[in-house]
């Protein structure tokens, strides 16, 4: 979503109106939070999500124009690369306490009953696990990607990044998917099952 | 070899699906790979496989916010001083780029022999003390050593071999008109190995820094009674004094360079690596 004058809301940002930016905000607060999501998991998605954007206010100054939601995201991208660090320096045991956690349990669902419920429920898991065994950089790029849906020009703002460098990212982070779901093709649903 | 070359054919073409997907191939690859997809199996069923899974993932809802992330007031200024940090940074960086120079100076000047290092010194220092070595030439001469005709000079009689012979040698050199034989006996009798006790050398060793006042001063009264000489070997001696101090101040001042060096570039790739984490947007 692109809002008109999202030119001026920066620059009022920029002047220190605070609402301005709130509205801004709210405009990409749930792409924020997604990517955060999709990176760290539930636990750590809001702490992230909100750091973004203390962060994204105090460094309007340094936004040269250009995208404004690719610079966002971007923000926030680094802070969770930043935390995955941090959670890999600490311990490699957490992956699985993100796998688990990172798969969103309030989604609305999108399959009609308790049983396509269980279905979405499924493949959301199977799909998070795949990405949550990608590195953190093709990991980024199929969320912005195939989850987000930015454009590669966006992407190379989003990743900073020259666009070979991002086409590379992106085809080998959905090979690896592809070969994960290939490899439990028999736990998805049937809709989402990959033809042989 | 046709093989080979299919093989990497197609794993080009495999690595161009992702990019087919989102039209983002050129004109000419695109349609080079669709008349691959043609003719390969495989590569058409790991399309389908590709396809399949991009749409698996575009089928993940984005879930919503659980709750506002609007600020309530404005955050404080960054939280790092980015203004202070760049100024330290400049500091550390002259200060790291002037040690370093410095020492290189310092290095290359001692290997490369300007005042200061211990070769060049000792290099001069023979033509300094020309005349102290004629003096101690001289007092060589003089000394029962093992040439019959030192024996002869002196008149001391007995033969060199003996010890006794060095002890009546002295008088011998004090007799002589430059005065400082004294101090020239004291000094040489080491370096001929006998005619001075192994009690004296004690006390000399101890003596050490007296002497050499001792023998300045000497030095000085002989040059009141006109002995050149004297006044070359207290001269002499002071340089010899001064010289090995000055190596000894240029080895520290290198040991102090060095690890002055090491702190800086520590703290310089601390303050370095400190502003890589800020420089993100």
């Amino acid at each position: 979503m692109v809002i008109a004058d999202e030119g001026q809301l920066i620059q009022s940002s920029r002047k220190g109106d605070l609402d301005a930016f709130n509205t801004l905000v709210q405009v990409y607060q749930r792409q924020v939070y997604n990517l955060c999501l999709r990176m760290l998991g539930s636990a750590a998605a809001e702490d992230a999500a909100q750091e973004a954007f203390i962060n994204a206010y105090r460094r309007l100054s340094s936004f040269r124009g250009g995208n404004f939601r690719a610079w966002l995201l971007r923000i926030a991208a680094n802070i969770c690369c930043d935390e995955l660090r941090r959670r890999h320096s600490r311990s490699a045991a957490s992956l699985d306490a993100t796998l688990e956690a990172g798969t969103p349990a309030d989604v609305p669902s999108q399959l009609a009953g308790p049983e396509g419920e269980a279905l979405r429920r499924e493949l959301g898991r199977h799909l998070q696990q795949g990405l949550a065994a990608l590195p953190a950089e093709q990991r980024l790029a199929v969320i912005f990607r195939d989850i987000h849906g930015l454009s590669y020009e966006e992407l190379t703002e989003a990743l900073g990044c020259s666009l070979g460098t991002v086409k590379s990212r992106i085809a080998r982070g959905r090979a690896r998917m592809r070969e994960y779901l290939m490899a439990r093709r028999e736990l998805l649903p049937g809709q989402f099952r990959l033809e042989e | 070899m046709l093989e080979v070359l299919l093989q990497f054919r197609h794993r080009r073409f495999r690595r161009d699906l992702s990019a087919y997907l989102d039209d983002m191939l050129s004109e000419r690859a695109r349609r080079c790979l669709e008349a691959h997809l043609h003719s390969c199996q495989a590569c058409r069923q790991e399309l389908a496989e590709l396809r399949g899974t991009v749409e698996a993932l575009g089928s993940l809802p984005m879930a919503e916010v659980p709750r506002s992330f609007t600020l309530a007031a404005a955050p404080v200024a960054e939280v790092r001083p980015r203004p202070t940090a760049r100024r330290l940074e400049f500091g550390l960086r002259l200060a790291t780029a002037t040690a370093a120079f410095v020492l290189a100076l310092v290095v290359v000047g001692d290997f490369a022999g300007l005042p200061g290092g211990g070769e060049e010194e000792e290099g001069e220092m023979p033509a300094m003390l020309a005349p102290a070595a004629a003096e101690t030439q001289r007092a060589m001469e003089t000394a029962p050593a093992e040439t019959p005709e030192s024996a002869g000079i002196t008149e001391a009689g007995p033969p060199p071999e003996e010890t006794p012979a060095v002890m009546e040698a002295v008088p011998v050199e004090t007799s002589e008109p430059l005065v400082p034989g004294i101090t020239d006996v004291e000094r040489l009798a080491p370096e001929v190995g006998t005619g001075v006790s192994e009690e004296e050398y004690a006390e000399k060793e101890a003596m050490e820094g007296a002497e050499v006042e001792e023998e300045a001063e000497a030095g000085a009264a002989n040059l009141e009674e006109g002995a050149e000489a004297g006044a070359w070997e207290a001269q002499a001696v002071a340089d010899d004094e001064g010289g090995l101090s000055r190596e000894e101040a240029v080895r520290w001042l290198e040991v102090g360079l060095g690890a002055a060096v090491g702190v800086l570039v520590i703290v310089w790739a601390f303050a370095r690596f400190q502003r890589s984490i800020g420089n993100r947007p």
